[in-house]
């Protein structure tokens, strides 16, 4: 599988399974059969994005509370009948220099054969100046341990060599893909819900919802002036192609993307979070 | 925490991002910037610009009819990525970045998105 997908299917799979909630509306992030506890904890850590306090429980009577964000363990917050935490407890901000004492302090929290519990809640101290952290990629791998690994917890093959993103089922690569905005359009995938070229080599080629891609193509018509000006102004650099991509957040909801390469423009409408993909195929395609 | 500092720790916890200015987009103005990549107030006054055009017309209107109000845009070029946050409760605030093109930008996103809504609620 490529290496690229894992976390979105481990983030789809985490989805799809049904929550255990326990009393007090805890949720059982490993049972006493997980394979790894820990790895259940770090991947809780790791699919939290905003700043929030993660109380993790274990049935041995243990807990900690952790504040997190943006992948990072921020701070300790608090624990419960563990020893060995009085360095972090004291960090006003967790550093490099704390990751084995937190290291530990998982481990023993989330401990084999023993269920694992989590409760989400807003950060309750001040997090100013707490803009570092220690990132859970850092922990995962000191732990030996695949963030996104998905099924079973086994160890990865000798990783390959990553290959080159493949396009959607859905889309037929054709002659004349190899220019850039057909490559930086397949290569998006399903996340470019509809599109279309206008221009240049790939003139008239599309993809996604005709409903969508026929508004796209209205609009295009009469704006592709005020398109061209606006995205030679928007680029700090003159030549070469240039892409912007306006929405709501940028990483949910609705994204529009227009890009222009080779004399053509791409127009098209992203759906969720395309950050991964759109950056990931812009590098690819930009060779 | 003053914007500097709050500016610094977004570079700190993200060293992809080149540059990280607090913006006044009504006055067209880089109000203070952090980061290591060397810049002029040209480059500055120019970035900001850049902002401005990003949340332009015709493609912001197009954005507004089909989903509503863009607050955050991005500009991919070859020499990087400039990711442009404007503030949902100030709209002249906003946050004007140049990144690498490695850089986490769901995480960056979030990072950014949590400093400008501190700054522009002045704590």
């Amino acid at each position: 599988m490529n290496r690229g997908t894992l976390p979105i299917v481990a983030r789809l799979q985490a989805l799809q399974s049904p929550a255990r909630l326990a009393p007090g509306g805890a949720r059982v992030v490993a049972d006493v059969g997980h394979p790894s506890p820990l790895a259940a904890l770090l991947r809780e850590v790791n699919e939290t994005m905003l700043a929030r306090a993660l109380t993790f429980e274990s049935s041995t009577g243990c807990s900690m509370t952790v504040d997190v964000a943006g992948r990072r363990v921020l701070r300790l917050a608090g624990v419960t009948g563990l020893s060995g935490a009085e360095t972090c407890l004291a960090a006003p901000s967790l550093e490099d220099e704390h990751k084995d004492e937190l290291i530990k302090l998982f481990q023993t929290v989330a401990a084999p054969r023993h269920e694992l519990r989590v409760m989400s809640g807003p950060v309750r101290h001040d997090t100013d100046g707490l803009s570092v952290g220690i990132p859970v990629a850092l922990l995962a791998d000191l732990c030996l341990i695949e963030l996104n690994e998905f099924g079973e917890a086994e160890p990865e093959p000798q990783p390959e060599p990553e290959p080159a993103p493949a396009p959607a089922e859905d889309l037929v690569l054709e002659a004349g893909d190899e220019g850039f905005l057909p490559a930086l359009a397949l290569r998006m995938g399903p996340a470019l819900a509809a599109w279309l070229i206008v221009g240049g080599s790939a003139d008239g080629r599309t993809g996604g919802a005709e409903e969508m891609v026929a508004h796209l193509s209205g609009w295009l018509e009469d704006e592709a002036e005020g398109v061209s000006r606006q995205l030679d102004m928007a680029s700090l650099v003159s030549a070469g192609p240039v892409c912007i991509v306006l929405g709501a957040t940028l990483v949910d909801g609705h994204s529009i993307l227009c890009a222009r390469a080779d004399g053509g423009i791409l127009l098209g409408v992203i759906e969720g979070d395309a950050s991964h993909s759109l950056l990931k195929a812009w590098n690819a395609a930009r060779g | 925490m003053s914007v500097s500092e709050l500016l610094g720790g977004v570079v700190k916890a993200y060293p992809q991002a080149r540059v990280v200015a607090f913006a006044d987009l009504s006055s067209r103005m880089i109000l203070a910037s952090q980061g290591n990549q060397v810049v002029t107030q040209e480059n500055l006054d120019a970035l900001c610009e850049q902002a401005r055009t990003s949340f332009d017309d015709p493609l912001f209107s197009l954005s507004v009819e089909a989903f509503g109000e863009p607050h955050a845009a991005m500009v991919l070029a070859l020499d990087g990525v400039q990711v442009y946050l404007r503030s949902e409760t100030e709209p002249g605030d906003a946050l004007v970045c140049i990144c690498d093109h490695s850089i986490d930008l769901a995480g960056f996103v979030a990072k950014i998105r949590e400093t400008l809504e501190k700054i522009s609620a002045g704590t």
